[in-house]
This record gives structure tokens, C-alpha cells and sequence, in this order.
């Protein structure tokens, strides 16, 4: 704004000279018009500054860093992965570079017509031009946009410790995340979803590394001086594949699905329902003996757990005595202690608890095809509390799960039935 | 001598209201920002009242337009010298008659859309939703029935932003809001209906001619309101049926599907 005021101000005593000398005398309501006007028009004008990536400051603040390591890894990382505008692919990442161009940069067509700047038109206001889940809109949501620099994510095909498929992220963009915030993009068309999946990669690939460099600086030897070795190699190896091996083994970690057996639908519903209250599945610890989702609610995303337990250390830090501690450790504990409030305040979202789903509403946020039930008992819910069943349930078990859940939208006549039926009104 | 160049400023200003206002109008179909093509059976008597109404408007606009500009060109102090001004009481006939015209012409209006008013809001087809509409920031959340033609059956089919409807056989769409206000907006359809938090919402048209087109929300419903669009599909009853069962299948699904098909 503060770039075009001169000219506003000389363009104001130009008109009030040319004004007097004509004796022409516009009303100040014209004036303002006037000037109102061309403020619009100067403001549309105006460039936007070129959009950075923010660094993730809890982990810095977290690894106390110095502020030249921290420089040190935005240096590294802009080598790597470039800038929100001009993004790079390395080889090793596996990454399509020109998929990337798409999603990447300001919202602009490019010479044929095409649409650029995907990832800020749809996605960005929730889930930041870093991909940390903090856009603009992201405080007032529940759960939170994801952050995808840890590289967790919830819905997908594979065991519960690895990366997503493509095909995967292809699929919540497509149908959304039902019960979240989170749209359903199918619309744009698949090169689109394409890009953009491409795109969530490349960020969470970027922020894993970033991650591994600041955790790298403890393993560093004297002789290294604080500093990460700034070779290729060292580079390459020890930060870039072993986050985008894992992402490129993730096609080959589809968890095999083994047919459904072919019982009695009713009856298999009814192993289900056992099996769902038993001891061994255990569902009903979480999900409730309603499965309204009343049972345990007070556990957190994982996400938002790293922040819960590091605010709660640095809230114990606060209260712990300074007395015996010399001046210089005084100051560094209450230079720590600054950095760690700010980064708690300005770069995390207060944490949030997960409730276990209402498996009675009929909203799923993973999909509501009985293979995407069968996934999410299988392996459980990466970054949720929601446990794997894999190892306690046999496949066929796993299935009569499965078709129990689908069932209990619909369950009239269970207890639960026989408590719906009245309505409201009678209540009363 | 006062200045005369400031009447003459505030005169053509006034004119340019209804030039401007009527130039666009003209133009507006030559550059595709007319009404989009119409594809319902109601749509014919919707249109016409449209462009009743706005033929009615478009005389008054114009003569009241005209009469500003010439009120203020003609009464200019600067151009009437040192002639002074007559006070009048006001005419008691003037105002009745400009009350009494334009109450008769409300209720002329309100009296002749009543009918296309009742057939699309009042006159519901005795059926089943063919389909029920959730709206929710920011997307269109639907679910077909299914082959029992009951909601809230085992049986339903849950789809996104993606609507399709046969042709030529009466929708009835059962709108809700999962959470503010949203308005479901079919502008090729001539249907626009607010979706309401808490309410349960007929809505029904029969659409004439197959083809994709727009599903948008028209009310500002929240940060991504732009984008809260989807698509209706119109298209043969064959055809729906085969999109449906496919789509039934797909959500039965219990195998992988094959990546090129995701894709
Ligand atoms: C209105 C806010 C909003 C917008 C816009 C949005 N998202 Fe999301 N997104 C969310 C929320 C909220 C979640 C977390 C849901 C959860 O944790 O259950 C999420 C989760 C995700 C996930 C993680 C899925 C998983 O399996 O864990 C991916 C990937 C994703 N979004 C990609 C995108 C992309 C790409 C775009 C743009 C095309 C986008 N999102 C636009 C809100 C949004
Ligand atoms: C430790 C608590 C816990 C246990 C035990 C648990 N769940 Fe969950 N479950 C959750 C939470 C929390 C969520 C919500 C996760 C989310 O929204 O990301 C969830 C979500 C789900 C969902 C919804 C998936 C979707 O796509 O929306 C299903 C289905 C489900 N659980 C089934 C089960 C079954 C079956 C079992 C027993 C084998 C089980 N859960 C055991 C906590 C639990
Ligand atoms: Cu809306």
C-alpha cells in the first residue's frame, strides 16, 4: 500500500491546481470518488511479493538450533527442493518435475492456456504454501489441515508405517475426507489430481528432510564445527533417500487382501459384532458400546501429540528453579525458553483431540467400500490412536469386522434400536 | 457568475447511468453473459416472467433515469441566472398516482407469477427422492437410494459433487445443510433453492435435453464458497441406470481397484 502514496498525493495536488485554475469546483464527494477509484485500480495493479517457505520453527526451537545451523538447513533445502515458485526435482526423489511446475507457483494460465498454481488456488489456505497445515483458514477447523512434513498420513492402502500410494492420495482427492473439512477435488479432472498429488509429495518429502537435518545436527562429530557435511553424497544419502526411498517403495507395500469368505451375510455380522466387543478386538474400548465413538476421547492425533508433550515440557521448564543455575546457563534456559513459546504460539496449532469415530452416522473419513474398511482395521490409522488389528484378527475375522461396521448405520434393533425408536417428542 | 461546469459534470454523470445500463444490457447476450441455455420444463414460463419483469423495469428505470438527468440540467442555478425558486406544497394527485401505479403493478406481478410459483415450490410430484443432496462447505454431498428406493437403507450409494439424473421424468431432490446456509443452484435448470441447517428441502424439475452442466452454491457460505461447485449430469434412463450400478460397485468394492482405473 505504502508504495503508491506519494503518487496519490501528487496526483491530489494536481487536481486541486487544475481545479483552481478553472474554478471548477467539485464537491468532495466527487473527490473521493475519484481517489477511491484509482486506489482500487493502482491496488489491483500492484505486484505480490515472491511466496518462501517457512521454516519449521518448533523443530528448530525443539533441537536448539543456532541460527546458523538454521540457515544452514533453509540454504540446503532451497538446493534441493527450490522455491514455491520454481520448484527442483532431484533424481533420487523420483519426483516429475513438470507435474510439479503445474501445482506449483502463483495462480497464473501459462502460453497454451493452462492453468499453473494449483496447490495455491485449492489447497494452500488450508494447508499453507509450506504444506504444515497452517493456512490461513487452518485454526478454525476441526480436526486441523494436515501438516504434511512428517510425512503421516491416514488414509491409505499400505501397513500402517508407510508411506501412501499414489493411488492412494489420487483417492482422497477425488472423494475428499467425508466428516473433515477436507473437498473433493475429482471435479478438476484427473491431470490435475495428478499434479497436485505429485505436489503433496514433494512437499512432505521436503519437510522430511528438513526434519532429518535438523535432527542430523546432534550426530555430528567435533571436527564437523555445527555444520552438515555439504556434500552430494552425505546429502543425498543420509537425508534425501531415506525419506523418498520409503515413498517409492509404497507401491510395492499394498497389504494383500485376501477374498471375503463366504459366509451368511447375518452371520458374519454376528462373528463381527462378538468380535468387536471382545477382548481380542477390542473395539469398544474406543469406539464405545454404543460405537457413538463415546469411548476413550481424550488421546491426540500424533501430530498434535508432539506438540502436547513438547508444550508441556517447555511448561515445566518454566516452573523449574533457576537458583542454582550461573549466568550463562540462566540466560541460555530463558533464551530457550523464549524461542520455544514463540514457536509454540506462532508456528503450531493448539492440539486437538481425536475422537474415535460414530460408526453409526454412516460418514467415513477413508472411504466406505469394504476394502477401505478392511485397510483401516488391517493396519489400523496411521497418526490416530486407532490400533491395528492385523496382528490380533485373521483376515476372515478382519472381514466379519468389516461387515459388522457396515452394518451399524442400520442397526435398528439392537439396543441401541430400541432407544431410537422413540422420538424426541415422546421424550418430553 | 456561479460555475456552470459543475451541473453540466453531475447531468451527463446521471446519463450515463441509464446509457451504460441499457448498453450492457444489449450487449450482454452478443458476449455469452446471458442467460445460460435452458434445459427444464419449467424454464420457458420462468424466462418469460424474467423478461416481463424485466421489461417492466427496464421503462420505469429508464423514464426515472431520464428524468434525473433532466431535473438537474434543466434546474441548474448556474443556468437560471438570478431566478429564484417557487416554493409548492407538494401535489396530493401526483402521489397518489405514483403510489397507486406501481401498487397496482406489485400486485398484477404477484398475482400472475403465482402459478409458476406454486408449480415449483408447492406443486411437489407424490415420489421418492430420486436423490438426496447434503450441501456442506464446500462440496455437494449426495446419496441415491439405491434399488429399494429408501434413504437410510443399507443399499444407498454416497457420491461427491458429481450428480446425474435421468431425462425427461420428474427429480424430486431432498436438500439438507450439514452446516450453514448454502443455496443449490442448477442455472441451466432454472432451479435455485436455499439449503437450510436443520430443514429437509423438496426441490423438483424435469430436465428436457441430456448434456453436463454446473451445480454451484449461490449463497456465501464461508471462505471457499467459490468453490463449492459441482456437475449435473442429465442423461438417458439407460444410461443412468449403467452409471448407477457401476458406481454401486465401485463402493462394493473388495479388491483394489486396478491403478489405471484410479487414475
Ligand atoms: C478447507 C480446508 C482444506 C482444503 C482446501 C484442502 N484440504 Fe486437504 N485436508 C484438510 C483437512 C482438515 C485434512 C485432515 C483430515 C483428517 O485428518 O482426517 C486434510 C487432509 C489432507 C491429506 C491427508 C490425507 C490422509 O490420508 O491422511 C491430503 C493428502 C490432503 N489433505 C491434500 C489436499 C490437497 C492436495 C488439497 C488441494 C487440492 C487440499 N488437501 C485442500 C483440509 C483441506
Ligand atoms: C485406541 C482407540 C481405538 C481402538 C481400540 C479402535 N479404534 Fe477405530 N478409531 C479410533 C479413532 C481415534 C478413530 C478416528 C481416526 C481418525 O479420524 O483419523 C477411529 C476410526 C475408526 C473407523 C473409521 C474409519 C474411517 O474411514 O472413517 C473405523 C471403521 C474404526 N475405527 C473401526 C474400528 C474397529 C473395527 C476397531 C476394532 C478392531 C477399532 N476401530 C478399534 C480409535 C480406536
Ligand atoms: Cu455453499
Amino acid at each position: 500500500m505504502t508504495h503508491f502514496l506519494p503518487f496519490l498525493v501528487t496526483a491530489m495536488n494536481r487536481h486541486s491546481t487544475f481545479m483552481c485554475r478553472n474554478r471548477f469546483s467539485l464537491s468532495p464527494v466527487a473527490l473521493v470518488l475519484t481517489v477511491c477509484g484509482s486506489l482500487l485500480f493502482v491496488s489491483g495493479c500492484g505486484k505480490t511479493p515472491a511466496a518462501s517457505f517457512r521454516p519449521n520453527m518448533v523443530e528448530a526451537a525443539k533441537q536448539r538450533l543456532k541460527p546458523e545451523q538454521e540457515e544452514q538447513v533453509a540454504t540446503i533445502l532451497e538446493a534441493m527442493f527450490g522455491t514455491p515458485d520454481n520448484p527442483i526435482a532431484m533424481p533420487e526423489t523420483g519426483l516429475d518435475i513438470g507435474k510439479l511446475r503445474l501445482a506449483a507457483g502463483p495462480v497464473h494460465s501459462d502460453i497454451v492456456g493452462r492453468k499453473n498454481g494449483l496447490f495455491r488456488e485449492h489447497c494452500s489456505h488450508c494447508h499453507g504454501v509450506t504444506g504444515d497445515g497452517m493456512g490461513p483458514t487452518a485454526a478454525f477447523l476441526n480436526p486441523y489441515p494436515r501438516d504434511y512434513r512428517p510425512g503421516w498420513f491416514k488414509f491409505k492402502s499400505t501397513e500402517r508405517a508407510d508411506k501412501p500410494t499414489h493411488g492412494d492420495l489420487v483417492t482422497i482427492l477425488n472423494n475428499g475426507i467425508y466428516g473433515t473439512s477436507m473437498p473433493s477435488f475429482e471435479l478438476l479432472g484427473e491431470a490435475k489430481v495428478d499434479a497436485l498429488v505429485e505436489y503433496v509429495k514433494y512437499l512432505s518429502m521436503r519437510g522430511e528432510a528438513e526434519l532429518n537435518m535438523m535432527r542430523y545436527f546432534f550426530e555430528l562429530d567435533d571436527e564437523d564445527e555445527g555444520k552438515l557435511p555439504e556434500t552430494r553424497d552425505f546429502l543425498v544419502e543420509e537425508i534425501l533417500l531415506p525419506v523418498a526411498e520409503r515413498w517409492q517403495e509404497a507401491e510395492d507395500a499394498v497389504i494383500e487382501v485376501p477374498e471375503m469368505p463366504e459366509v451368511d451375510l447375518a452371520e458374519s455380522i454376528a462373528m463381527g459384532k462378538e468380535l468387536f466387543y471382545g477382548n481380542k478386538a477390542n473395539c469398544v474400548k474406543c469406539h464405545g458400546v454404543t460405537a457413538l465413538g463415546d469411548g476413550q476421547a481424550n488421546d491426540y492425533d500424533d501430530w498434535n501429540k508432539v506438540v502436547k508433550q513438547w508444550s508441556d515440557e517447555v511448561q515445566s521448564s518454566h516452573e523449574v528453579s533457576t537458583k542454582e543455575m550461573s549466568r550463562e546457563e540462566k540466560a541460555e534456559h530463558r533464551e530457550y525458553l523464549a524461542r520455544a513459546d514463540k514457536a509454540l504460539a506462532g508456528d503450531a496449532l493448539e492440539p486437538r483431540t481425536i475422537q474415535p469415530r460414530n460408526l453409526r452416522q454412516a460418514i467415513y473419513r477413508g472411504g466406505r467400500r469394504p476394502i477401505d474398511f478392511y485397510y483401516r482395521i488391517h493396519a489400523g490409522i496411521n497418526g490416530a490412536p486407532m490400533p491395528a488389528a492385523a496382528g490380533t484378527l485373521t483376515p476372515d475375522e478382519i472381514w466379519h469386522v468389516v461387515n459388522y461396521i457396515r452394518s451399524l448405520p442400520y442397526e435398528f434393533d439392537g439396543e441401541l434400536g430400541a432407544d431410537r425408536s422413540m422420538v424426541a417428542r415422546d421424550r418430553l | 457568475m456561479r460555475n456552470r461546469l459543475a451541473g453540466i459534470f453531475w447531468s451527463i454523470l446521471f446519463l450515463a447511468v441509464p446509457v451504460l445500463g441499457v448498453g450492457v444490457f444489449a450487449i450482454a447476450p452478443s458476449i455469452d453473459v446471458w442467460l445460460p441455455k435452458d434445459v427444464s420444463s419449467h424454464g420457458k414460463e420462468i424466462d418469460s416472467l424474467f423478461y416481463f419483469i424485466l421489461a417492466l423495469t427496464g421503462i420505469v428505470f429508464i423514464v426515472t433515469e431520464m428524468l434525473l438527468f433532466w431535473f438537474i440540467w434543466k434546474y441548474d442555478a448556474a443556468a437560471r441566472g438570478d431566478e429564484k425558486a417557487t416554493y409548492i406544497h407538494g401535489s396530493h394527485t401526483l402521489e397518489v398516482i405514483w403510489t397507486i401505479i406501481p401498487a397496482v403493478t406489485m400486485l398484477f406481478l404477484a398475482i400472475y407469477q403465482m402459478n409458476a410459483w406454486a408449480d415449483m415450490k408447492m406443486r411437489r410430484p407424490v415420489m421418492k427422492p430420486t436423490v438426496e443432496v447434503v450441501a456442506r462447505q464446500f462440496e455437494w454431498r449426495l446419496r441415491y437410494p439405491g434399488p429399494d428406493g429408501d434413504l437410510g437403507t443399507p443399499d444407498d450409494l454416497f457420491l461427491v459433487n458429481d450428480l446425474h439424473v435421468p431425462v425427461d421424468e420428474d427429480i424430486l431432490i431432498q436438500l439438507k445443510s450439514m452446516d450453514v446456509l448454502h443455496s443449490f443452484f442448477l442455472p441451466n435448470l432454472r432451479m435455485k433453492q436455499d439449503a437450510v441447517p436443520g430443514m429437509k428441502i423438496p426441490v423438483w424439475f424435469k430436465a428436457t435435453e441430456t448434456g453436463q452442466y454446473d451445480l454451484v452454491c449461490a449463497e456465501l457460505c464461508g471462505w471457499g464458497h467459490y468453490k463449492m461447485k459441482g456437475r449435473i449430469t442429465i442423461e438417458s434412463r439407460e444410461d443412468y441406470d449403467a452409471w448407477l450400478e457401476a458406481k454401486y460397485r465401485e463402493q462394493e468394492a473388495t479388491q483394489p481397484e486396478p491403478m489405471d482405473e484410479i487414475l
